[in-house]
């Protein structure tokens, strides 16, 4: 079985699988209510990331501020976080939904439009060697994988 | 480059059933979805409101608590969706939900829209001249 990229380690008991739920609903509450409230943190992050925030912001003007570019950072983060936790419990509730490497590669191309996605059954022959060799590959991974192929092969 | 993923109700009903023939389907994208959050792709699943009606999905209703916990953000259909929903559904004969799709379609600002359907043709068709990426379901 493929395990993604990521995933969200979990070691059940009845009560540290209704303890995760509830986590799970809580980040989504906060989530959901993220506005324009603010805290003082007693956060320490590395001093180079700091500065290089600063200078992404100042040079590049890649968001207002430095700290709104990490909490834009730290929400997109959180929020990946809790869709693979609830994705993953749904894959431990219900094993038939979870899709393979070869159904993830084919959904990653139809999200784009990638001509690929026509080409299903090449997919997932790159899907199962990819991951032959690297068993964290992720979907992107596994189409960019198949589009090399196809290039050689032309 | 900012993507948003709009689903329809048909892609609302399957993500939402595991008993759904395509439910595994549509759970492909959403992980899809989730892991190029992870790697900071800037992605959206986005459920407009009136899709959400018609598909039947209650928020406050047991049965969807997987779909509400997904991160799929609502589109409230507000005065500006509203109008522009209207004149779609003046001009195509599509169906309220559909309208809704189509002013989401045209009235945010991404670089890439996605949509989860089981209807290509009327997606085009409330897209106007926006490109678009349909995944048929």
């Amino acid at each position: 079985m493929h395990r993604y990229p990521c995933s969200v380690p979990h070691e059940c008991g009845t009560l540290c699988r209704v303890k995760r739920s509830e986590v799970i609903e809580r980040l989504n509450q906060l989530l959901d209510n993220v506005g324009p409230d603010t805290s003082n943190t007693s956060m320490r992050i590395p001093t180079a990331l700091r500065d290089a925030a600063a200078l992404a912001v100042k040079e590049l003007e890649v968001a207002p501020s430095a700290t709104a570019l990490t909490a834009k950072a730290l929400q997109a983060t959180l929020e990946a976080i809790v869709m693979q936790a609830v994705l993953d419990d749904h894959y431990e509730h219900c094993p038939e939904a979870r899709p393979s490497l070869g159904d993830l590669a084919v959904a990653a191309a139809e999200l784009d439009g990638n001509p690929m996605a026509a080409e299903p059954d090449r997919l997932r022959r790159a899907a199962v060697e990819i991951v032959a060799r690297h068993p964290e590959a992720s979907a992107d991974d596994a189409l960019l994988w198949a589009e090399a192929r196809a290039l050689r092969v032309g | 480059m900012s993507q948003i993923v709009l689903l329809d109700n048909e892609a609302i009903q399957a993500l939402g059933r595991p008993g759904h023939p395509k439910h595994r389907q549509v759970v492909a994208h959403a992980q899809v979805v989730a892991q190029r959050k992870r790697r900071a792709a800037e992605i959206q699943i986005l459920a407009p409101t009136a899709v959400r009606v018609e598909a039947g999905w209650d928020r406050t209703a047991a049965a969807w608590v997987f779909m509400n916990r997904l991160r799929i953000t609502d589109v409230p259909l507000g005065g500006v969706h509203a109008d522009i929903a209207a004149a779609i559904r003046a001009r195509t004969g599509v169906s309220v939900a559909d309208a809704h799709i189509g002013s989401v379609i045209q009235v945010l600002a991404v670089d890439r829209v996605t949509i989860v359907t089981s209807d290509p043709e009327d997606m085009r068709r409330v897209a106007g001249s926006r490109r678009i990426e349909i995944v048929a379901i």
